[in-house]
Formats: structure tokens, sequence, C-alpha cells
């Protein structure tokens, strides 16, 4: 059996006296693709920033691509992030006044690929999104769904094995939603292992396994 | 395990320099407003030393052509130097070349109408037919007096003086209304740097000016030049040998020292301004810190985002330590070249050449540097120490 993309066993967060993770045990196979939900509030996006390495928990181990991160170092999680997990929020993040070319192809910044390498792979990667005619666009040029696929382009630009969306399509109507959603299960027949934070339940019922949270604790999902 | 160790890639300085530049790029008008203050300071500081280098070149350039060892023994308004004034000077160990005017009460008016008040401000001198070798004057038009010349009514006239008659050529046809009568303009000398008093002179022969002008004959400034290793020996002597009955009634000096000390009193004003460039540098500074601290705090979320996809501590810091740097490098090379744009208009308005040190550009750009660097050093380590859900989290 190979390494799960993601293990977390007994993965606790606090913060303060609130318990944000109580005792999260999940373990996400290659290839899958899975939603996250709960209640406001029950510790998704916690959950998600500690499988991204973006915050550490405060007790418990966790495992990203075969790497145990709790051994690692800021800086080495950085490389990490750089090389294997791709982000996509609810409020994009596309630099102003940046042609949607440059914002994609910064997605490699951190990896020591050259600029012409960056941005033939940006190209690509706008093409993959459907967006092969707004190179050259900046984010006010374009709809939200179209600067989410943008920012989902960037995500996916190293290819990483896996990919954190929270609410990609909180800030969508439901057109443009459908689109990026439709996207996000294309990267995941491409082989990218996709974790979606949702509210929307049509979106969660979609999906092939639904994790649910509340209060912080994993109440079903655990496993596949 | 069989997973690669995580060592960070290395940013290429093209990188760094674009990503630096992006944060400058999204807010122009603050960048150009703390830029400014940069390079207000550094204009000062450039223009400061390169008007004083102009200065020095032009006093460097003036002496050489002039040379230091030129004397002058000038009597007393309204007195004068007895008549062997000149050769007792000329008797002195170490003195080679000796000559000397005498200021005759004569005027000299453009034509025979002008009303006789208004003299121009110039002054009509007795001069020896050695003059010009002596005080290193030479004309720009026609010739100095010959000696064939100086029992006739012939004038040569001093830079000014020429300009204020409003006389531009030499000869037959250029007359001047000089003590009550005609004289030729035969020579028209060119700007004396060093004896200034010289452009202001209307020159006319010794002969002529005891005959037509009522003049005394008594010298009343003496030039001369010692050799140059005897200068300061030969400096104290003469105001005796000038005028042995009254030695005190001389003014000895030496014109090129004269020139000097003009420009060391510029100098102290220099260290003033010098001050305040540099007041102006630590505002500037302070401006490029200010700018940065709210530009880390404004671009959080950017922050957030470089660090998901992969950016270190590290480079963050970089990103704004570069940041900075550009900032303040803008504001210097603007403050450079504002700097010697000054000097430039300075030295044109002095009739210098103007020169700009190449050590006083690159200090000025060398303090640049240390200004940004200083002033984005705390903002560039907040951003690095931000951590990452937070830098994500909505304002
Ligand atoms: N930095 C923090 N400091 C203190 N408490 C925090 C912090 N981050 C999250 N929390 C708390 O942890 C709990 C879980 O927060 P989290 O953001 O994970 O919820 P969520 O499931 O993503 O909610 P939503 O659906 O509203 O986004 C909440 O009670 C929140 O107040
Ligand atoms: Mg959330």
């Amino acid at each position: 059996m190979t390494t799960p993309v993601v293990e977390l066993s007994g993965v606790s967060k606090r913060y303060g006296d609130v318990l944000a993770l109580d005792d999260a045990d999940l373990r996400i196979e290659r290839g899958e693709l899975l939603a996250v939900v709960g209640p406001s509030g029950s510790g998704k996006s916690t959950l998600l920033h500690i499988m991204g390495t973006l915050d550490r928990p405060t007790t418990g181990t966790l495992h990203i691509d075969g790497y145990d991160v709790g051994a690692l170092s800021d800086r080495e999680l950085s490389v990490l992030r750089a090389r294997a997990i791709g982000f996509v929020f609810q409020q994009f993040h596309l630099a102003r006044g940046v042609p949607a070319i440059d914002i994609v192809a910064d997605g490699l910044l951190y990896t020591g690929r050259s600029r012409a390498h960056r941005r033939q792979a940006a190209e690509q990667a706008l093409h993959r999104v459907g967006l092969g005619h707004r190179m050259k666009h900046l984010p006010h040029q374009l709809s939200g769904g179209e600067q989410q696929r943008v920012a989902i382009a960037r995500a996916v630009l190293g290819d990483p094995p896996l990919l954190m969306a929270d609410e990609p399509t909180g800030a969508l109507d439901s057109h443009s939603g459908e689109t990026v959603m439709a996207l996000l299960r294309d990267l995941n027949d491409a082989g990218t292992t996709i974790v979606v934070i949702t509210h929307d339940r049509d979106i969660a019922a979609s999906l092939p396994r639904q994790v649910r949270l509340k209060d912080g604790k994993i109440i079903s999902g655990v496993r596949a | 395990m069989s997973a690669p160790p995580l060592v960070p890639a290395r940013m290429p300085v093209a990188d760094v320099i674009r990503v630096g530049g992006h944060g400058l790029r999204s807010r122009p008008l603050r960048v150009f407003l703390s830029a400014l203050g940069i390079a207000i300071g550094i204009a000062a500081m450039v223009g400061v030393m390169g008007i004083s280098a102009s200065s020095t070149h032009e006093l460097d350039r003036r002496l050489s052509s002039f040379g230091t060892n030129l004397l002058t023994v000038t009597a007393e308004p309204e007195s004068h130097l007895p008549t062997t004034a000149v050769s007792m000077i000329g008797a002195l160990p170490a003195v080679d070349t000796v000559s000397a005017v005498g200021r005759t009460g004569a005027r000299v008016y453009r034509n025979d109408h002008i009303p006789t008040e208004r003299t121009g401000g110039i002054v009509v001198y007795a001069a020896r037919t050695d003059l010009p070798t002596v005080v290193g004057a030479r004309t720009v038009a026609g010739s100095w007096l010959t000696d064939a010349y100086t029992a006739y009514p012939a004038v040569v006239l001093g830079w000014t003086a020429a300009r204020s008659l409003a006389v531009y050529e030499t000869g037959p046809g250029q007359l001047v209304w000089l003590g009550g009568r005609w004289f030729t303009v035969v020579g028209i000398l060119a700007p004396n740097d060093l004896l200034t008093d010289l452009d202001y002179g209307a020159f006319v022969g010794w002969p002529v000016a005891e005959r037509e002008l009522g003049f005394d004959g008594y010298p009343t400034t003496v030039y001369t030049r010692p050799q140059q290793s005897a200068v300061t020996g030969v400096q104290p002597l003469l105001g005796a040998a000038a005028n042995p009955e009254n030695p005190g009634e001389a003014t000895v000096s030496r014109p090129s020292e004269v020139l000097k000390a003009q420009l060391e009193t510029r100098r102290t004003l220099n260290a003033l301004l010098l001050g305040l460039g540099a007041v102006a540098l630590l505002v500037g500074g302070i401006g490029v810190a200010n700018t940065m601290v709210i530009s880390v705090l404004e671009r959080r979320s950017e922050i957030g985002l470089r660090r998901s996809l992969g950016a270190t501590r590290g480079q963050i810091r970089t990103q704004f330590l570069a940041e900075a740097l550009l900032l303040s490098l803008l504001g210097g090379a603007g403050g450079v070249a504002l700097g010697i744009g000054i000097t430039a208009a300075f030295a044109a308005t002095q009739g210098w050449a103007a020169v700009v040190p190449p050590w006083a550009m690159a200090g000025g750009m060398a303090a640049t540097l240390l200004i940004g660097g200083l002033a984005g050093f705390y903002p560039a380590v907040r951003a690095a120490r931000l951590p990452p859900t937070e830098a994500l989290a909505n304002p």
C-alpha cells in the first residue's frame, strides 16, 4: 500500500480556551476527493490549516506526503508547501494590477524554477482551467468564477499531490461555483488529491467522501 | 524514508528585485513621496559637495593660470606711494618683475553728452607698459599699451569697464570721452579672476596721463612677483620698501590667499548645509521606514499567500528588505541626479565648470542603501514573523 497523502493521529489544536480541533484522526489516500463539512466554528479551517502545514497541531502527529511534519523546521515546511501543497482560498488572493499569467506563474516562484519556465507552465495551467483567452487580463477584469479559476491554476501549477480549498465557491454564484467544482473534479481525475471545505450540501453530497466536523471533533468520514 | 530533503530553492536576484519592485509599483504616489524625502537629503549633500568641488576646481584653475606668487602693495585711499616704490621693490632680493598703476582723478564716458555724475564705477589708471606681464593680463581685443602709444590719447579698458561703456571693438573709430577729451580704445582686457579691480579700470600711458589728465605721477598700487620660494620672505619687506617713511600706510596683500580665504568661508557654510542634508536624509529614512511599516500592515494577506505558496520566513524578509532598498535607491538616484543638477545650475551662474566628485555620488548611493537597509529591517522582520494563518485571516 502507498503512503497516504495526509495522515493525522490524535491531532488537537487549542487557541487559548478554545479547543478548535479535538483529537482528530484522519487518513487521506492519494487521488481522493473529499469534502469537509460542518457548522460554522466547528474547526474546518483549522483542520485545513494544519493539514496544509500553515499551522502546527498543539498535540498529535501529522504526516504529509510521507514527511513527519512535527519533525520539520519552519523552513522545511515552507519547502514542503512549495512542492507538495496547493491552496485555494475563498477570497482568491490575487494581486491587484497583475496580469493573470504572472499571478499564476508566482505559483512556482519559490521552487527555484526559471521565470521562463514559470510563465510557460502558467500558460498551460490557464489553458487547463479554461482561461487560455484571459492571460493578460487583470483580476478586476475577470468575473469571480474566473478569478477563482486563476487562483486554482496558480495552486496546481507545480502539480502538487495535495490541493486544499477553503470554501472555494463561497464567494461565487451557483453557476460559477459549478464551473469551479467541475474544474476541481477534472484535476482530481488527473490524479490530484483534493480536500474541499464547503457549506454547500449539494456540493458536499456530490463528492465521493465527506468528513463531518462538530465542535472540533470528526464525527463521521474518518475511514474512506 | 526515501523522501528527498526539503531545502529551499535559492531565488535569483532578478526575481528578488521583481518581487520587491511589485510592492512599489502598486502604490506609486506613496513611493514617490517617500522616495522624495530621501532624494532631497541626498540632493542637498551631493549638491553641497558638488558646489564645493566645483569651487575648489575653479580656485585651482585660477591659481594655475595666475600663479600664487603675485603680491600687491596698495596705498591708502586718497594717498599714494612714493615714486621710488617701483625701483625699491625691484631692488629686493628674489624679485624679478615689478609694475605699477597710478590712480588718476579722471573720469571716462561713452561720449561727451553723458552727465558727469555717471561714471559707471570705472577708475582711470596710468599704467606702466609692463603691467600685463606682471599681473598676467591678456587682451580679448586689440593690444596692450606699447611704448609707442603711451604719449598719445590711447586707452585699454578692463573687461567690465568696456562692457559698461558698451565698447566691444578696438581701433581708430572706437572713442571714449576721458578726462575731457577723446581717447581711442586700443585694447580690451580679458576678465581677471585674481585681480578683479583691473576689470573696472581704464588704462592710459604714464606720460599722457601726466600731460593730459593732471596725474601727479605717483603710483598707487605696485604689483610684483617674487620667485615662488621667496614669496613669504619678500612679503613682510614690501611695506617698508614701497614707503620707507610710513611703512604702515601701504597695504600688502597676496591675492591668491585672499581668494583661498573667500572659499574657506564658504566651506563653513557648506558644513552647515551638509548637516541640513543629513537631517533631511534622516527624515527621509524615517519616511521610508513608515512606508514599509504601513506596507507590511496592508499586505498581510499577500504575506500569508506567499507563505502558502512556499516562501520561507527568510524569503519574506528579503522581499520587504529589497522593497525598502529599491525605494530608497530610487530616492538616492533621484537625489544624485538632482544634486548634479543643482551643482550644474550653480556652477553655470558662477561661470565655473561643474564638478561632482564620483565619491560624492558613490557616497550618496551608499548612504541611501544604508538608510534603506536600516529603515526596511524592522518592517521586514515583522513581516517574516507573521504566522501564515494570521496573515491569511481577513483583517
Ligand atoms: N487564531 C485563533 N485564535 C483563537 N481562536 C480561534 C483562532 N482560529 C480559530 N479559532 C476558533 O476555533 C474555532 C474553529 O474555527 P475555524 O475557523 O476552524 O471554524 P470553521 O469551521 O472554519 O468555521 P467557518 O465555517 O465559519 O469558517 C472557532 O471557535 C474559532 O473561534
Ligand atoms: Mg472556515
